[in-house]
């Protein structure tokens, strides 16, 4: 009402505004950033056990990421939202999904294509419908199938001075030659203690982030702690990988293997493309469930959470119109 | 910690959402009540809801403590001279709500000296309908910040079965302490005037729910209660204290009903079709006050507080006094004040002219620095859902939020709108700082309007 600069004797700057005027001191970067930290365990063991390169394709993928960001506010002229971390965590989850033996210059290429068609085109955070780093490992699927199902490496302690391109991941020997083909495959050096070891631990082939269970399990313990992630979703996919288990000839490696616990703790969890209520959310992470042991057992690909989770994600607005909060009255106009 | 959340307190609350924002009360909690008149006070005509009161003094005229200096034509709550002194004016002037406001302005003369409102013999004695009358003679609204006029809450519907009075002293506001203070120093009013209300309602059972982060408040009230010997009254009341968990929106009339009484308000519905009629510790003063020693509301206790005042109080101030003069009262600023607020943080409102004045409903003048408070602009929404975990109404702020950014006011009924009584759990949960209140505002508003069109 009075304008400060015209009345000397009142030299406050005040502002007005709707209430309330605290706030609970969380904020969206902050959290961002919390799931980027959250992510570096798995990173520390895949640069354990992969070696170099594994950090130079999570650079290319972060790279390729916020170019398509700045790309994006410069075109949409709007201030850089490459500080809010979601950039960078989009890139760090894309390069989790890829080979360890990849090409450095294709994640660069995945990443700039996903984040600039799946998000910024949308609209930036908040208004994509797809999981970017899902969307980019599905592209890059598309486009480069050989590198992208070929490229995997043998897992030694010691950053990678075997630099052994092994030749497949257990779950595609469990798809292309059946039990025996991955028993053959995995009886070679090991007993079944082991075997669970090594599963839990990581000395597996796969995908840069999704080989040590124990890793992925660290970061999501840290993110429970603090409030960012909930149970819901990554329990109920368990539950409906588990349901589907009992078709495959190799439950444990169907539940230990693949990249089922990355993307039930990370990629199912993103809060832009998950619903909102625990109902919904457990209905998401049942249906995730279920499609990844349909894609598992009976498509054409030996994994199938990137696939079921992308397809869960059309699914959310209309889970959150299924699935409401219960209101405190819900009774009629009182008599 | 969130870890640790099936770790529930014992203690009874509502069964849903609320926060638990950084409480602040410690600036003033052990600070007594201290007396504060000002020079000249400039009541507003407008001091509750309803039509605003018309004015009965002109310039220079000559008014002692508790006149009538302005009343409502077709009946309504009078307003009451707070000092002894002479009318220095009647014109436009700020107001903390409606901005603008007819403004009485009186300048104090202390010698021109003021009735004592000494206590009235037989009063506990008087008639329902004559304590209902005090009640509104002296202008009681409800001191809690709604400021509705007490005498139409307490004038129940004939068909009401109300059998429990809740005596609101949560104050989940995080600074206040002025309901704590009150409590503190003057139970026996608070507990008298609860008995006063009970009476007039007709209950035999009054609960007065205290949260657990003022536990000396609720001593002090069952050490009161033990020593009236109420129920050598006539009616007896059984009155008792109950402490609720400290959890914000805690004192909101549903929630707390809730908490007390375990009672669902229905959709739309008063606490009194459960039963219940709530009153804030406050108003039960002044009830007593009206009904014992027939004093108007002319004064009343708010907390000043903030990071951005330099010495905080409790004060007792007469209605009218400025921003102003309280500011200097408590030594000025220190540091950046961005933001004064009539109220509490969550959903107090904020001024921007020093020479708005105290009403009736202002339970606490707040001077926020920006370390306090936030000014960043805000983000899109992530869908986190802690808006939809903090709502103690189960509402939908996230979709309402969407809803109005692409301007589809009118289909956000489906999300709660119409249930939102604005406490603000929503937006401090919300980690990109969207203004979700302000959409529901705009929500409401937009229904308001579609509404007199109908008409």
């Amino acid at each position: 009402m009075s304008d400060e600069s015209a009345n000397p004797a009142n030299p406050l700057h005040l502002h007005l505004s709707s209430g309330p005027h605290i706030f609970s001191g969380r904020t969206t970067s902050q959290i961002m950033w919390m799931v980027n930290l959250s992510l570096l365990p798995a990173l520390l063991w895949a640069w354990l056990v992969f070696g170099w390169p594994v950090l130079a394709i999570t650079a290319s993928s972060i790279l390729g990421c916020v170019a398509a960001e700045y790309l994006a506010c410069r075109i949409t002229k709007t201030s850089s939202t490459i500080p809010d971390g979601s950039a960078v965590c989009s890139g760090l989850l894309l390069a989790y999904t890829l080979p360890p033996g990849i090409s450095l210059w294709m994640p660069f290429v995945g990443g700039l294509l996903a984040m600039f068609f799946c998000k910024g085109v949308f609209g930036g955070l908040g208004y994509n419908v797809f999981n970017v780093a899902l969307v980019g490992r599905a592209m890059m699927m598309a486009t480069f199938p050989v590198e992208m199902t070929t490229r995997w490496l043998t897992p030694t302690l010691g950053m990678g001075k075997v630099d052994a391109i092994s030749g497949a991941t257990a779950l595609a020997q469990l798809k292309l030659e059946g039990y025996e083909g991955l028993a053959k495959m995995l009886a070679a050096a090991h007993d079944s203690l082991q075997l669970w070891f090594d599963f839990f631990l990581g000395m597996r082939s796969g995908s840069i982030g999704e080989v040590s269970v124990l890793m992925i399990i660290l970061g999501a313990a840290f993110l429970l702690w603090k409030g960012i992630i909930k149970l819901y979703i990554p329990l109920s996919i368990f539950v409906g990988v588990a349901l589907m288990s009992p078709f495959s000839a190799a439950p444990v490696v169907y539940l230990l293997g693949g990249g089922i616990w990355l993307g039930a703790f990370f990629m199912a969890t993103d809060y832009v493309t998950s619903p909102t209520t625990p109902k919904g959310q457990i209905a998401f992470g049942l249906g995730i469930g279920l499609l990844t042991g349909i894609i598992r057992n009976w498509g054409g690909y030996p994994e199938g959470i990137c696939y079921a989770i992308l397809l869960m994600n059309i699914l959310t607005p209309a889970l959150n119109d299924w699935f409401r909060p219960k209101r405190l009255t819900a009774g009629g106009a009182p008599s | 910690m969130s870890l640790f959340r099936w770790h529930k307190s014992a203690l009874p609350t509502f069964s849903r959402g609320g926060i638990h924002p950084d409480e602040h009360k410690e600036l003033t909690e052990d600070l007594p009540i201290e007396n504060f008149t000002p020079t000249t006070v400039s009541i507003p005509v407008s001091q509750s809801l309803g039509a605003p009161a018309e004015p009965l003094v002109v310039k220079a005229a000559m008014v002692k403590r508790g006149d009538v200096i302005a009343t409502v034509p077709g009946g309504g709550l009078s307003l009451h001279a707070p000092i002894s002194g002479i009318v220095k004016g009647v014109q436009s002037g700020p107001h903390p709500t409606l901005v603008y406001d007819t403004t009485i302005t009186i300048l104090a003369k202390p010698s021109e000296g003021g009735p004592e409102f000494a206590e009235q013999p037989g009063w506990q004695s008087l008639a329902i309908t004559q304590m209902l009358d005090r009640i509104k003679e002296a202008g009681v609204v409800g001191l809690g910040g709604a400021a509705f006029p007490t005498y139409r809450k307490l004038m129940l519907p004939k068909d009401a079965a109300v059998d429990t009075l809740v005596i609101n002293g949560s104050e989940c506001e995080p600074y206040l302490t002025c309901d704590y203070r009150v409590m503190l120093e003057e139970s026996e009013r608070v507990i008298l005037g609860s008995w006063t209300i009970s009476k007039i309602i007709g209950v035999k059972n009054c609960i007065i729910g205290i949260e657990a982060n003022k536990q000396p408040a609720a001593e002090q009230m069952r050490k009161t209660i033990a020593a009236l010997d109420l129920e050598s009254m006539s009616p007896a009341v059984k009155m008792s204290v109950v402490v609720t968990q400290t959890k914000y929106p805690q004192g909101s009339e549903k929630q707390l009903v809730q908490s007390l009484t375990g009672r669902l308000v229905p959709k739309g519905g008063l606490p009194l079709h459960v039963g219940v009629v709530v009153q804030n510790v406050a108003t039960a003063v002044a009830c007593l006050d009206a009904v014992r020693n027939r004093k108007p509301v002319i004064e009343r206790v708010l907390t000043v507080s903030g990071a951005g005042i330099k010495t905080p109080k409790n004060l007792r101030v007469p209605i009218g006094t400025s921003v102003e003069d309280i500011v200097i009262h408590c030594g000025g600023y220190t540091g950046d004040v961005v933001k004064i607020l009539f109220g509490g943080p969550m959903m107090g409102r904020t001024i921007a002219d020093l020479g708005v004045s105290v009403t009736k409903g202002t339970s606490g003048l707040l001077f926020l620095t920006e370390a306090e408070t936030n000014l960043n602009s805000y983000q899109p929404c992530i869908s986190c859902g802690e808006c939809l975990d903090a709502c103690p109404m189960g509402l939908e702020p996230n979709r309402v939020s969407q809803y109005i950014e692409v301007n589809r006011p009118l289909e956000t009924e489906q999300f709660g709108v119409k249930e939102c009584f604005e406490c603000g759990c929503c937006s401090y949960s919300c980690p990109s700082h969207r203004p979700l209140v302000q959409f529901m505002q705009v929500a409401k508003a937009a229904y308001r309007r579609q509404e007199r069109k109908a008409k």
